[in-house]
């Protein structure tokens, strides 16, 4: 199923109700009756085409970003991203927490395991928190100094010194071992933890993570294959004024 | 997640019928389409390269489906060819491959067809006991959870480096758990060490 900006919004959520934190990070909130994605859009001050790009990747995994994507500003995907990270550190990873510690053992031989899941769970939420700060406060801002520079006819002295330093480059595939501790959450929960006794709550807990685990996906897949690739082209641009 | 998946590579240059049969294949659980090529030059050299288990061709991409098409890849490939034609040729019948599909098959033709392909290259035991850690590999896991390298792994267990790297490897395959971290939380639900022993 492939959205346009003539569907109509309600109709996408009906589609696909896993999209609804999606629209929600757009600021969008219910109650849009019948108006379709360009009159919501409008009314939000949303870039419609970004918004469609989004909504159809998140979708479908094997739609693929358009050129279009690549082609706007980098700080209308940079904003997204950020609003993402939020979501990702404010609202889910305390979700998943806070269902981890109402797990329940009465059996004394396994007093251990909510414990143990719950440094594990820490771990890797430390690592998400790393990470994403890592992101907003080195990579997001340079990559929109590089754009921001790229579009002067002669790039400020000053930031031409900081490029003769550093590469966007570097900043590719930091991205394997978020997504491996996330895949061995996965495993420890469904192959190796004993059935705790409240079993609903372990449900819920594997729900919340798969839910992450593909909103976290599309969210590398924008940084990896349309904000990074755009900012290396234009790195690689600006340097050409580097060796003048 | 293509860990232990059966790989298949698809030629066939309508859009139309490759999305299809990628689709097809990919809702099989036990089953990956590894690369698509749509003319035959570009699936020798995938095919030599990735060694699928299972290469899907459309006849028209062939010069002569006839003639056996295994001479055209690299030697010793253990790939299985699977033919695809149109209407015109779904009588014919070809001794060089391992099974027919036509454009005119039903669905329930199909399933059945790939099914029973990928029956044949499923290892005969998929019982519990094949994801089973060897006693070795628990001393590996033991070992790791305790937070040695793989340096001081080889020498405490009187293996070479290259040798841990190995165990590692199956170990995360055999269980689906990679980091240090995962393995640690699987030693310690498994016995294999005590809690307070973790780093
Ligand atoms: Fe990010
Ligand atoms: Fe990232």
């Amino acid at each position: 199923m492939l959205f346009t900006k003539t569907s109509k919004l309600a109709e996408i959520v009906h589609q696909n109700y896993l999209l609804i934190p999606i629209i929600s990070r757009f600021g969008i909130k219910f109650g849009f009756g019948d108006k379709n994605v360009e009159q919501v859009c409008k009314q939000y001050q949303i870039h419609t085409d970004f918004f469609i790009e989004i909504i159809n990747t998140f979708n479908d995994k094997e739609y693929t970003p358009s050129k279009k994507l690549r082609e706007l500003p980098l700080n209308i995907t940079v904003n997204y991203l950020l609003k993402s990270h939020k979501y990702f550190n404010q609202v889910k990873l305390p979700i998943i927490e806070n269902l981890i510690h109402q797990l329940k053992w009465e059996n004394a031989d396994n007093k251990n395991n909510k414990l143990i899941l719950d440094k594990f769970f820490n771990e890797y939420r430390n690592e998400v928190i790393e990470h994403t700060s890592n992101e907003e406060k080195e990579v997001y801002p340079f990559i929109l100094e590089i754009e921001k520079n790229f579009h002067k006819t002669r790039a400020d002295e000053q930031f031409l010194n900081v490029l003769s330093k550093k590469s966007i480059r570097k900043y590719a595939d930091t991205h394997d071992e978020l997504n491996s501790a996330l895949l061995d959450l996965k495993n420890i929960i469904i192959k190796y933890l004993p059935p705790a006794d409240n079993n609903e709550i372990t449900n819920q807990i594997l729900q919340e993570i798969f839910g992450l685990e593909k909103d976290m996906e599309d969210h590398t897949k924008l940084e990896d294959s349309v904000v990074v690739p755009a900012a290396v082209m234009m790195e690689k641009e600006l340097r050409k004024q580097l060796d003048k | 997640m293509s860990m232990g998946k059966l790989s298949f590579i698809i030629a066939e240059n309508s859009y139309i019928i490759r999305t299809g049969l990628v689709r097809i294949i990919n809702s099989f659980s036990e089953a990956v389409v590894l690369k698509e090529a749509t003319e035959l030059n570009s699936l020798i050299k995938i095919v030599n390269k990735h060694k699928p288990d299972f290469v899907i061709v459309n006849a028209k991409l062939i010069a002569d489906p006839h003639d056996d098409i295994r001479t055209l890849f690299s030697d010793n490939l253990s790939t299985k060819f699977i033919i695809f034609v149109g209407s015109r040729r779904k009588n014919e019948h070809f001794v060089h491959f391992n099974e027919k599909i036509s454009v005119d098959d039903e669905k329930t033709e199909i399933i059945y067809k790939i099914q029973n392909l990928i029956i044949s290259r499923l290892p005969t035991e998929r019982s519990d006991e094949g994801n089973e850690l060897s006693e070795r590999e628990k001393d590996v896991v033991k070992q790791i959870a305790l937070g040695q390298t793989n340096k001081e792994i080889a020498e405490k267990l009187f293996i070479s480096t290259h040798t841990v790297i190995t165990h590692r490897k199956n170990i995360t395959g055999k269980l689906g758990i990679k980091t240090v971290s995962g393995l640690t939380v699987y030693a310690i639900l498994n016995n294999i060490i005590e809690i307070d022993e973790a780093v």
